[in-house]
């Protein structure tokens, strides 16, 4: 009883993937919080038995006192663990609202099915949050996440392409076997087609 | 614990290290002709065809991509010069030959795209792995002996080498710091269960009676 | 479009004397907070410079495109602007990740928030506002009445035990600019120095080096 609950609390989180979520993990968060008020029940009752013993509760040091002790070190423990479990939790979602979008529905669902609805509400503010501070500042922060590299790559068509392909600084027929100098997003969608082929240095 | 193992934080990303590389100058030998280029990042030619001129690598390898130029490899490059380096890395258990911060991503990078312009091209990339190895497994071997608990030293180490190495040297010193000093500062314990500090051991409570 | 350095810093530093183009700047800005644990000092004009000249850059781009200027100088420019953009928006993210990691600290510490921008503070707060809220409805009012409390354990602690704090003695790498002396221990102790050579590099405890960050006489990589 004495910090149980906590410590297992705790070691559900560390058991997932580091900075995965797993569910919320509801059950053990209400027996800790109900171990905390076991422990402060306790603590009262002591307390009103060295009052009642006329004793200072304050300077008095007998065996109830450091009774009173325990429980109160033990509550505190759970709290730092329940505190230690929200957090760490939260510290992922804020992850993710960097890495994947600033909107809720730009979660996936099974992600979205593992928050409580007080941590979508903690996403939702720390998303209007971060993007007021984008707004004012007048630059996106989460785009652009990875070094920068040429844009442009060498291809080679596979196909006769036939009609001119527009690009987007250039207008040109591409004949088979020919290679060019293309921006990427402009060739992808024909290398996904299998059209054109990349070609490493 | 805050801060030295967050990846966002901390360490660079390979990819961030070679960014970084990637405004190191080198000498380039234009085919064409093209106006001065006045970047944000400086400025840049202009370009004049045989004349050699010195840009940021990442122009360097964008230009040649384009086949408007060829690149000079700096002198540390050749056979020759990295032969020596990598006897003298070998002969050394302790000291590091002085070669460029960035000298893998320079390589790295006029290899994948310059391999033309280097002479004996294998025969350099073959040399650059093995001094590589033999600086890496240098560091790591010197890890458990770096004396002195507030400062160390590392001469002629490169960006690679020192973001690899990093974490390991950073927990053994602060192992070895925390040892040294006689009294540990008050940790602030971030929210974990792990640490377990109280700030006062005797409680005088003004706890209230329900 | 290389604009010179307009830092006003006292230390007579070989580079600072040449021309350092922002982006150079940008680039140890960048590194340096990357690498420091705790926030260090919002770099206003450079940033404000360095969004002055993305602008005109990306103005700049547009007219050569309409007046078909050949492609290849085009996109030349166009990877100049990537990476100053990128520069400028790691820069910041790597601070506002800095402030969401230590919230409550920086709101406490009034060193730490003199390093702040204007808007980071209201960042800051909120993050902070958000956190507590969170934090007082998922856990603290479900708690007995004197354990309610954010910042600290319970009632009878006499300081906020709870509040992360970034850990000053954390070794980091870093590079002189010129020879300088530090102090190795803090006062009271036997004084030894470290001396550290122009170009030297020295993994060394955050501490002794924080003061020569702030004054541009080192850097961290």
């Amino acid at each position: 009883m004495y910090g149980r609950k906590g410590y297992q609390l705790v070691k559900d989180f560390a058991s997932g993937e580091k900075g995965q979520l797993k569910p919320f993990n509801s059950k053990l968060f209400d027996e800790t919080i109900e171990e905390c008020d076991q422990n402060h029940h306790l603590i009262q009752s002591l307390i009103r038995k060295m009052q009642q013993e006329g004793l200072d509760v304050q300077n008095n040091r007998n065996a109830d006192h450091y009774g009173a002790l325990i429980h109160h070190l033990s509550l505190i423990r759970n709290k730092r663990c329940l505190m230690a479990y929200v957090y760490n939790r939260a510290e992922i979602v804020r992850d993710l609202a960097w890495r994947v979008g600033l909107e809720l529905l730009d979660l996936p669902s099974d992600i979205q099915g593992k928050l409580t609805t007080l941590e979508k509400d903690y996403f939702k503010n720390h998303s209007v949050a971060l993007k007021s501070y984008m707004g004012k500042v007048g630059i996106e922060l989460n785009v652009d996440m990875v070094p920068p590299k040429d844009p442009y790559i060498k291809v080679r068509i596979l196909d006769d392409i036939d009609e001119g392909i527009v690009l987007s600084d250039k207008t040109t027929n591409f004949a088979r076997h020919s290679m060019h100098f293309l921006k990427r997003t402009d060739a992808e969608p024909y290398i996904a087609r299998g059209q054109m082929k990349e070609l490493t240095d | 614990m805050a801060g030295q193992t967050d990846p966002h934080i901390s360490l660079f990303s390979p990819q961030e290290i070679e960014f970084m590389a990637e405004d190191e100058l080198v000498e380039i030998v234009p085919n064409m002709n093209m106006e001065q280029l006045n970047f944000i990042s400086g400025d840049f030619g202009r370009f004049i065809p045989q004349i050699p001129t010195k840009v940021p690598l990442w122009l360097a390898v964008a230009l040649k991509r384009r086949g408007k130029c060829t690149f000079r490899p700096p002198g540390w490059m050749s056979v020759d010069n990295l032969t020596q380096i990598l006897e003298a890395e070998r002969e050394s258990q302790s000291t590091f030959q002085a070669l460029p911060f960035s000298y893998v991503e320079i390589a790295r990078l006029l290899i994948d795209h310059a391999r033309d312009d280097i002479p004996d091209m294998f025969m350099v990339r073959s040399l650059v792995e093995d001094i590589r190895d033999v600086r890496l497994h240098k560091l790591e071997t010197n890890l458990g002996s770096f004396q002195g608990t507030s400062a160390v030293k590392i001469s002629n180490v490169s960006a690679m080498e020192v973001n690899i190495v990093r974490p390991f040297v950073r927990r053994a010193l602060e192992a070895f710091y925390k040892h040294d000093k006689p009294e540990a500062d008050v940790d602030r314990d971030t929210r974990s269960s792990r640490q377990q500090r109280e700030a006062n051991n005797e409680p005088r409570r003004p706890l209230r009676q329900r | 479009m290389a604009s010179n350095s307009e830092e006003g810093e006292s230390s007579a530093d070989y580079e600072t004397m040449m021309s350092t183009s922002d982006v150079e700047l940008l680039k140890r800005a960048w590194r340096n907070e990357k690498a420091a644990p705790e926030i260090l000092q919002y770099e206003g004009a450079l940033v404000q410079r360095a969004k002055e000249q993305i602008e005109l850059v990306e103005e700049t781009i547009d007219d050569y495109v309409e007046n078909g200027i050949d492609p290849l100088v085009v996109s030349l420019y166009q990877m100049d602007l990537d990476r100053t953009q990128f520069l400028l928006r790691s820069y910041l993210r790597v601070r506002l990740l800095k402030i969401e990691k230590f919230m409550f600290h920086n709101l406490k510490s009034e060193e730490a928030e003199r390093q702040l921008s204007e808007q980071e503070k209201v960042f800051a707060t909120r993050c902070a506002d958000d956190l507590a809220k969170h934090f007082e409805e998922s856990v603290l009012l479900k708690l007995p009445e004197n354990y309610q409390s954010v910042l600290k354990q319970s009632l009878i602690s006499e300081v906020d035990d709870m509040v992360p704090q970034p850990h000053l003695d954390t070794f980091v790498v870093c590079k002189s600019k010129n020879f300088v002396s530090l102090n190795l221990y803090e006062e009271g102790e036997s004084p030894e120095t470290v001396e550290m050579e122009r170009g030297d590099l020295y993994f060394i405890r955050y501490k002794i080096v924080k003061g020569a960050i702030e004054s541009g006489q080192i850097d961290l990589i």
